[in-house]
């Protein structure tokens, strides 16, 4: 559930979205409160001193980052995900998701194939995983505000109860990690499990690992990468 | 509908003659749990006797049980039961295969799906969800499985899933697979699919498997099971000396230790220590390439692969620049016989060949999975290997081979161990070239047509087990009379791990036995490798025990080759495991609660219904005479060095003799309540196991014993 009391309704779909770090360079009104809100951790919408509207999420603890070399394909993450947090078992809706790239890797079936990523290439697997962005586009294009960051983790969740099914996040997110339950209509998407997350514990060889913000932005995005995703 | 759990409730039913697709109800076959068992009621209630494998009424039926999809560890197995073409009398039989298939097609919705019927023109099967279609594959039909199944993906997405025959199943060669993915294969059947021009199966699921426990309740199951599983085959002792390990076996196959690499990962990966409380390590325990592959395999081997849901990775997934020489990708990968089957033709072994080397075992191994994988063949667990041996020692190609046909073989290259014979042998046998492509009809076939007479049944180093065909898999070597029992009830090489995975564990025999005793009420159950003593009901129950939990795993389904736990890694609990965790999974996964003894009764239920369709198919009841009986091989006394008989049952010997396996069969047959004169089931024990229809049957057509 958001924390926020200002304006959520829509927000994704209107003003400017900034991360906490372009929120402390340009917001003016209602500084305090607002790094009240971070701090606690939120998602919340501020005007600028020019009038322009500022979507500020806080900084997520940690995210999940995969490493291809180690990865088996067992997919004992996807399922493990969706038993905590859906009392089910599925792939599909899984915030890890091995299964679709495991076969052909990310890019999908070539005419090369044989020598590319997956199971029937070169055995590679790629999982991606979710990047708890600093400006996430799944929340940034939610039209109801149904994600926002967790107030311990800063994980961006879905609040159920705000979620309309619309997969606005689904298909705003570069990566479509945030994926619709079809069976529930409601998005699900990676919460890191509150800073404990099952599929890391389930995975055998440990090859998912949850780091720490900033390191989990080198392996996923920077020189230090691991991820196949990134590739 | 009310809501449904484990199951997903549906069963698909394709009738490729009228293009039919059609839904049916998955829990009306509730008593007989999922996978074989359900199978098996429908293949009793709707193929008739008589019915040939390549018949377009013989029907294919890909089942999942109610713990697949649910992420229970070891749990993605699909069993797929048809008439089996290398059956001399086409007898009902499973196959199986592991991978992403199943639990892809739970997601989609589906327990099971039943083909019948021959399609006019090649077809493949397209399930994405609950839209089913029945799809052109004539573009596909004659390319391999590789290819196939980029073909279906290529038309489905990346996702999807696919089962598919290659060129040997496409000629209806009866030794011939069914495989999905890198490298499962389910080997018998690929022939069926061809006959009915089905050339491959995607499947693509976005739903879920519901659980009906609760899901702390779920979780903690399955961390105790993490605690105690083992290694491929729960072997729960190390090759080498572990610090947290009381005992080692240089046999076993948890082969992790420090200094042990994927070594062609990039960075490579250190198998390392693997203390068994490192949950991120179980699935480096098993690096399996060494153990098939031999030590050289090291340095080819990119990771481990295996199947969904599974944390034991027993697929050795290699990288072997030197097939690229051949034209084939460098990637290859398999497992156990999936390498051996396909060597086992170089009967000779495999020796340097083309400047390989030292590699030239690895590469040879290569080769031949390669070609047996993409072609679809089947090496009948490893006899199409000793039957070329037999053959070729006996000179029956000489006599039954055109000559000039003889002349073209490249006999040399298979005499003195180049491996490129195999480019050879696997075209002429997927492409069902001239007389020798007969050798892919199975032993059965052979006999009848190349008139190889007692001497090739009897032939010790053939390993034929019965006159069905089939060769040994884990028999009287594995468990004494308890393995050989076990090898006489199927129609094809038994494929049962219930009792590899207890006595095979490598821990001490006198913890085996003390295990065996709380399990099977003695320790007698289980002797000591190569001293076997005469028969005993402890033993009866334990073939028994087995032969219910094999078919129970393919039932609900988890992997027969893992599962049961019946022992662990942990000294704590006294190496015990715990043999009730299939009955606690299934009662948490599908809300019906059932005791660990009420799940075996009903897998008793599901084993006697396949022991009466045989009956039926075989039209005589008699089934001890005419279906159990060994070859006589197994009952006849070594001679030691001096030419002089060594008595069976004294240390050093493992051969059984004809009177104690006879009693042996008679003990087994009254575990399940069957006849103890003829072994077929008797009125009585049909009806106790709530089959008084299929009695009824029976008794019509005069196949009830007296």
């Amino acid at each position: 559930m958001s924390d926020s009391t200002e304006k959520r309704e829509g927000e994704g779909l209107l003003g400017k979205q900034t991360s906490r770090r372009d929120f402390l360079k340009y917001a003016g009104g209602g500084l305090a409160g607002a790094l009240a809100m971070i701090t606690l951790g939120c998602a919340t919408t501020v005007r600028t001193r020019e009038g322009r509207e500022l979507r500020v999420w806080a900084t997520p603890a940690g995210a999940l980052v995969h490493d291809p070399n180690r990865c088996v394909g067992c997919k004992r993450c996807e399922v493990a995900c969706t038993v905590r947090n859906d009392g089910k078992a599925s792939a599909h809706i899984s915030r890890v998701k091995v299964s679709r790239n495991l076969n052909f890797g990310v890019k999908g079936v070539s005419s090369a194939y044989a020598k590319a990523d997956g199971q029937l290439g070169n055995f590679r697997i790629v999982a991606e995983t979710c990047r708890q962005c600093e400006k996430p586009a799944c929340g940034n294009a939610c039209p109801t505000g149904a994600i926002h960051a967790d107030r311990k983790t800063g994980a961006r969740v879905v609040d159920a109860r705000k979620c309309v099914g619309c997969g606005a996040c689904q298909t705003a997110c570069p990566w479509h990690i945030a994926t619709l339950d079809r069976e529930t209509m409601i998005s699900t998407k990676c919460t890191t499990c509150d800073g404990d997350p099952v599929c890391a514990k389930a995975c055998p060889t440990g090859a998912l690992k949850l780091y720490p913000i900033a390191e989990a932005e080198k392996l996923l995005w920077g020189a230090d990468v691991v991820s196949g995703a990134t590739a | 509908m009310a809501q449904i759990f484990g199951y997903s409730g549906k069963i698909l039913r394709v009738d490729l003659t009228t293009g039919k697709i059609s839904t049916d109800e998955t829990l009306k076959y509730k008593d007989f749990i999922g996978g074989e068992g359900m199978s098996m009621k429908i293949m009793w209630d709707e193929v008739d006797p008589g019915t040939k494998a390549y018949d377009a009424e013989n029907k294919i039926i890909f089942g999942t049980g109610p713990l697949c999809g649910t992420g229970v560890p070891c749990s993605g197995r699909t069993n797929i039961t048809s008439l089996l073409p290398t059956s001399p009398f086409n007898g009902v039989s499973s196959s199986h295969m592991g991978g992403y298939f199943a639990t892809e097609l739970k997601y989609a919705g589906w327990d099971m799906i039943v083909v019948e019927g021959k399609a006019a023109n090649p077809v493949w099967l397209r399930i994405e969800d609950e839209k089913v279609t029945i799809e052109d594959a004539r573009w596909m039909w004659g390319k391999g499985i590789f290819d196939t199944q980029a073909m279906v993906a290529s038309f489905m997405g990346k996702e999807a899933q696919a089962a598919a025959i290659g060129q040997a199943g496409e000629n209806m060669v009866n030794l011939s697979v069914i495989r999905t993915g890198a490298s499962h294969s389910a080997g018998g059947h690929g022939g069926v699919m061809g006959s009915k021009k089905l050339k491959a199966i995607g499947v693509r699921g976005t739903g879920s498997v519901k659980i009906a426990g609760d899901r702390k309740d779920w979780m903690e199951l399955d961390k105790f099971m993490m605690s105690i599983i083992g290694a491929n085959n729960q072997m729960v002792v190390p090759t080498t000396p572990q610090p947290w390990a009381e005992f080692s076996d240089k046999s076993s196959r948890w082969t992790a230790r420090k200094g042990l690499f994927w070594g062609a990962a990039n960075p490579p990966v250190e198998t390392g220590e693997c203390n068994p409380k490192d949950m991120q390590s179980v699935g480096l325990r098993t690096q399996k390439a060494i153990f098939d592959l031999g030590p050289g395999a090291e340095k080819y081997t990119v990771r481990m692969g295996g199947c969904s849901h599974c944390p034991i990775r027993c697929h050795s997934q290699l990288k072997v620049p030197q097939l690229e020489k051949y034209g084939m990708d460098p990637y290859v990968a398999n497992t156990c016989v999936g390498w051996s089957g396909p060597r086992g033709v170089m009967f000779n072994g495999i020796k340097d060949f083309d400047g390989h080397g030292e590699d030239s075992n690895i590469v040879g191994n290569a080769i031949g999975t390669t070609l047996a994988d993409d072609y679809g063949v089947w090496c009948n667990y490893a006899q199409i290997g000793r039957d070329l041996k037999y053959c070729w020692d006996k000179g029956v190609f000489k006599r039954v081979l055109p000559a000039d046909e003889y002349a073209s073989i490249p006999w040399e290259k298979l005499v003195k161990g180049d491996a490129t014979f195999l480019i050879d042998f696997y075209d002429r046998v997927a492409f069902k070239k001239g007389e020798f492509s007969h050798i892919g009809d199975g032993s059965a076939a052979i006999a009848l047509r190349w008139g190889l007479g007692d001497d090739y049944w009897n032939d010790k180093n053939g390993k034929l087990w019965t006159r069905g065909g089939y060769p040994v898999h884990h028999s009287n070597e594995a468990g004494a009379q308890v393995g050989a029992l076990i090898s006489c009830f199927s129609n094809r090489d038994a494929q049962n791990h219930s009792h590899m995975n207890f006595i095979g564990s490598k821990l001490p025999i006198k913890i085996q036995k003390e295990i065996a005793g709380e399990i099977f009420g003695s320790p007698d159950a289980l002797d000591p490798p190569n001293d076997y003593k005469p028969m005993n009901t402890f033993k009866a129950r334990f073939a028994a025990w087995a032969l219910k939990r094999s078919i129970l795993h393919n039932s609900l389904t988890v992997c027969n080759w893992m599962w049961p736990m019946s022992v662990s890694h942990d000294k704590e609990r006294g190496y015990r495991g715990d043999t009730g965790l299939e009955a606690k999974f299934f009662s948490l996964a599908t809300g019906i609660k059932m005791t660990e003894k009420e799940l075996d009764e009903a897998a008793a239920r599901c084993f006697t219904l396949f022991r009466a369709i045989t009956v039926r198919q075989m039209g005589d009841a008699d089934l001890r005479a005419g279906h159990d009986h060994m070859n006589k091989w197994i009952t006849k006394a070594d001679k030691d060095k001096e030419g002089k008989e060594i008595p069976q049952f004294t240390p050093g010997t493992i051969q059984m003799t004809e009177e104690d396996m006879a009693l042996a069969q008679t003990m087994l047959y009254r575990e399940f309540g069957w006849d103890e004169k003829t072994g077929a089931p008797t009125r009585a024990s049909l009806e106790m196991y709530g089959l008084a229809g299929v009695a009824e049957d029976l008794a019509r057509r005069k196949l009830l014993p007296s």
